[in-house]
Formats: structure tokens, sequence, C-alpha cells
């Protein structure tokens, strides 16, 4: 999962930036680029539309997810196209309440958190749930290192979703059997791509919408619906016993990315405002821009032409 | 292919490890240096489909099917695979684990090569890239072993590139940003242990394939470590 941040920093930013909302180039919309695919691919579809139809000059900024949020807030950045929930809820929450300088769209793109394998691994192995890997005869069929214990890669070291796989992995157990890998995404992507090459058994966190569902055929793990009140998180930063206190042995909650745009756009550029608010992609939009970039080698300014070309009618509907 | 040929099974690895342990960073730079002239061994295991049952894959047996056949078993020879990834062409993907190195081409194809590693792998995962080559590189025995070992020590101000240097005919030096890791994928003078958990870390290629490697890698590619041994890094 893309997002990341800590409670502290999103505090300082937040209370640093909160009481700024000065527009930063009136007659120029600024979009924050963040650095994965589609984030850049919808970034470049929304300054091409607003130029081509509305006459809007616009200005790309390259940033993360959580300086572009702060950027605005503090007026210097007019849009983020890809705004990840529920990992930044509580940052969104604080900048959007009582007039706050953010405006998130109410149309969102459904996102997945789940724990994957291919279709080769589920067939050979017979896992088929979660809370299969809690069981050594099935754990040990992803050992690696002769250990007794299998490996599974539970995301990269500064994701908000890691921590929250180790609590996971410590509720249904399977902390037990299982060594945690914490390592770089595409280090994890070329693990799951050779383990494809020799048909070698893989179990893994798994997001979407993401390439990897295109580029190999995964299976989904079964494991209960979110249930709230099986979900309780502490922060390893808030607590030492961080582990003991949480639980979440249900599914993630629903997951879901909106575009976000600087509240004073509703004024200075309502026409523009109006138009990321009815912003409408589907998953499968999303999987092809982050294919078309990082499988296929294309630039976001490609994707985005293309994808334009394309689907004319759907944002001629939008600017309506 | 003899008795002792390797195939993949769809339930288990084919090729698998005995490596119950973790080094300490601190110990995997000295070794590191060492690269490939130490000869401490630990198993691999390979399947063998004749009696079907794993077995070991120790420096005897290799010694033993290399001199029988002039060549390393059929599965670490250099072939081209079915390589989906969406890494670019011309990127290096090492499973130290299965003792395979893939070289990305086009069309979600590779080149796998056979590697030898060090005796606890390669030590770490990650990505790092190709900063410098030299062709027949220089070695030069860490203080350690010049200390403890005669034959080394006459080596101690390098020993020139050749047949008998254990770097072998090439080297690709691996980076992280500008910063030399000490970690190098090299041929070698000891062919036979393709496959093996051998000598003291970095990664071995026979001569031919590390030639032919040089010839396809441009400075700068990324380097992929895969997650090996997942002892070896826990808690790092």
């Amino acid at each position: 999962m893309k997002a990341t941040f800590s409670v502290t920093v999103q505090a300082a930013i937040i209370s640093c930036l909160l009481a700024f909302s000065s527009s930063a180039q009136a007659d120029k919309l600024v979009i924050g680029v963040p650095a994965w695919p589609s984030a850049q691919v919808t970034a470049n579809i929304i300054a091409m539309s607003v130029k081509d139809r509305l006459g809007v000059e616009t200005d790309l900024q390259e940033r993360g997810t959580l300086t572009i949020l702060g950027e605005i807030g503090s007026g210097d950045i007019d849009v983020h196209p890809e705004i990840w929930l529920p990992n930044l809820s509580q940052m969104v929450e604080r900048m959007s309440k009582d007039e706050g300088p953010l405006r998130l769209s109410q149309i969102g793109v459904d996102a997945t958190q789940n724990i994957c394998v291919t279709r080769g691994t589920a067939a050979s192995t017979g896992i088929k749930a979660v809370s299969d890997l809690t069981r050594p005869e099935i754990a040990e069929q992803f050992d690696s290192d002769g250990d007794g214990k299998g490996e599974i890669w539970i995301g990269a070291k500064t994701w908000s979703s890691t921590e929250i796989e180790r609590i996971r992995a410590h509720s249904y157990g399977y902390d037990k059997t299982m060594n945690l890998l914490e390592m770089p995404e595409d280090v994890a992507m070329a693990a799951v791509d050779a383990a494809v090459a020799i048909s070698q058994p893989i179990v893994f966190y798994c997001y979407g919408p993401h390439h990897v569902f295109e580029l190999h055929d995964i299976v989904t793990l079964e494991e209960p619906p979110y249930d709230a009140s099986h979900w309780t998180i502490v922060k390893r930063a808030d607590d030492p016993q961080w582990l003991e206190k949480s639980t979440a042995d249900t599914a993630w909650d629903r997951s879901h990315f909106h575009i976000g745009y600087a509240t004073r756009l509703e004024k200075d550029m309502p026409q523009v405002a109006e138009f990321l608010n009815r912003i409408s992609f589907d998953p499968s939009d999303t999987t092809a821009m982050s294919y078309a970039v990082v499988v296929e080698g294309k630039s976001p300014q490609d994707v985005a032409k293309s994808w334009i070309e394309a689907n004319g009618d759907r944002i001629g509907e939008w600017m309506k | 292919m003899s008795a002792l040929g390797i195939a993949s099974r769809l339930n288990s690895p084919s090729i698998r490890r005995n490596v119950p342990f973790r080094p300490a960073i601190a110990a995997l730079l000295v070794i590191f240096c060492a690269c490939a002239a130490l000869a401490q061994a630990l198993e691999t295991q390979i399947f063998d489909p004749a009696t079907r049952t794993w077995v070991t894959y120790d420096p005897r047996q290799a010694v033993k099917y290399y001199r029988a056949h002039g060549q390393t078993p059929e599965e670490f020879q250099r072939r081209i695979v079915d390589f989906k990834t969406a890494e670019k062409p011309g990127t290096i993907i090492i499973d130290g684990d299965k003792h395979f190195l893939y070289f990305v081409l086009p069309n979600f194809q590779a080149i796998r090569y056979g590697i030898g590693v060090g005796k606890e792998g390669f030590g770490w995962a990650g990505i790092v890239k190709v900063g410098r080559m030299q062709e027949w590189p220089t070695w030069t025995p860490p203080a350690e072993m010049v200390e403890r070992d005669p034959k080394a020590a006459q080596y101690k101000d390098g020993m020139p590139g050749g047949p008998e240097n254990p770097l072998g005919a090439r080297a690709l030096y691996l980076y992280e940003g500008n910063q030399d890791t000490i970690y190098r994928i090299h041929g070698t003078n000891q062919p036979w242990s393709i496959g093996l958990n051998i000598s003291s870390g970095c990664i071995r290629m026979n001569n031919d394939d590390v030639t032919d490697l040089y010839s396809r890698v441009e400075i700068g590619a990324k380097v992929i470590v895969l997650m090996q041994g997942a002892a070896l890094y826990r808690g790092v």
C-alpha cells in the first residue's frame, strides 16, 4: 500500500498547516504527483483535461503523498490525485472538517488489501484461507531456509499497512508458523515472478488495484469479513505492548482512494472543482494505468493521453 | 542428465538448502571480502528423479558430477526461460536460495544462469545496482586470511587476474548509490561449485556465464536480491 505516515508527523504537519489557506497560483492549477504509477497517470489526465476543455493552465509537482496534503493545507498545491483510505483517514478527517483546506471527492475507487498466493500455489499446497497459515503442514510448504517455518512478505518497512499485517499475523496466530518478512515491494514482486517461473509456492500481502493481478494468476486467501469489533489497533510508536494489545483477526475494512483538492477551488475554479468531484475511475482503469507504466514501460503522460483519447465521452460527462 | 539430475516439482522446491544460521553483518563484511577463496561448504539438496528422494549435493558429489560430465547439472546451465515480470529488460534478479540468476529480456523472458552462493547464502536482500565491471579482476585476500594462510599471504598485494584467480574471468561490483557494497557477481576457478553454498559470499558463476552476463549488462543496471533464507535477515 502506497500511503505511509506516522501519527506524529501527521499531527505536526496538520498543526502547522491547517491555519493556512492562501491561494498559491490563482491562475494555475497545481497538481501534486505522488510516486506510484496510477496516481501519476491520474494527475496527467486531470492536467490534460482541464487544459484542453477548460483552458486552465496546470503545473505538475512531484511530491510525497504527505507533502502533497501538507501543501494543499499551505496553499501551494491544489490537487492530490489519489488519497488512500483508511490509511490516511485520520489526517484527511482533520483537514476536511469545519471548512478545512481539503475536500475529498465523494467518488472513490474500491481497493483491496489481502493475503495472496499464486494459482499454482493454491493448487499445490491446498491453502485456501489465511487461517491455513497457522497449520504447520501448510506453513512448511513455504519454508525457504529449512527452519521449518514458512516465509511470508507482509509489506515494506515504511508502510502503515505492514504494522497492521504484523498484528493480523499475531491475531490469527501464523506469526508462530511463518517468518514475517518486511522488504521493499520490488523485491517482493520479483520474488513472486521467480516463484512463478519455477512453480514454487509463495504467499504475500497484496493490495489492489495492482499490476500483479494482471501479470500473474493470483488467488486471494479467504478470511472472515471485516468486523470492527475484532479490530483494535495500537500503534507501535504509542505503546511497547502494541502487539499484545492489538487485535485484527478478520479481513481488512473496505479500502478505497479518492481525488482530493483544495477547498478554495470551489470558489476560485468552480468548474475544476466540479470536474474533480465527478471523476469516476473503475478499479480496472487504475490497474490498466499501473500495468501500462510499470510493465509496458510507457510514460505516465503517454498513458494519460491514450486514456483520454479512448474515454472522451466519460470526460465529457464529468465536465458537464 | 544423469540420475542425479534436478527436477522442478510443483509441490516442493527442487533445490533446497540447509542453513539454519544467521550471520552478523560484521562477520559478513569480513567473509565477503574473502569472496571465493575459502572452501567451507554447507549442503544443497537436489531432487533425484530416479529414486524420487532428496539427495545431498555437496562438494564431493559436485566434483564427481563435474568430472563425469564436464559441466554442472542441467538445471544450472544457462538457458532462456519464460519470466513474467514488471522489471525492465536489463535488470538482474538473484534467487540465491534456488541458485539462479535471471537477466531480464524483453517479452517476458529471461536468461537464467546457475550460481553458487556463500555458505550462508547471499546474506541479505534488497536492491542495488551494477556500479563497476572488470575483466579478469585482481583478487586481494583479506588481512585475516593473509595472517592465517601462507598461500594467501603471497597475494597480500593482490593476485593478478587469470585462470587461477578465484574471481574468475569477470566481476560485476554491486553498489548502493555510489557506495561499493563489497558484494560482487564474479566468475570462478571452481566451476563445479555452481549450485552449492560454498566458500564465503558473493555470487559465483562459471566463467562462460559471467562473461556472457558481462557482455549484456550495462553500468547502472538494477540488481534485485530476493528474500532467500529468511533467517538471514529476520529482524534486520
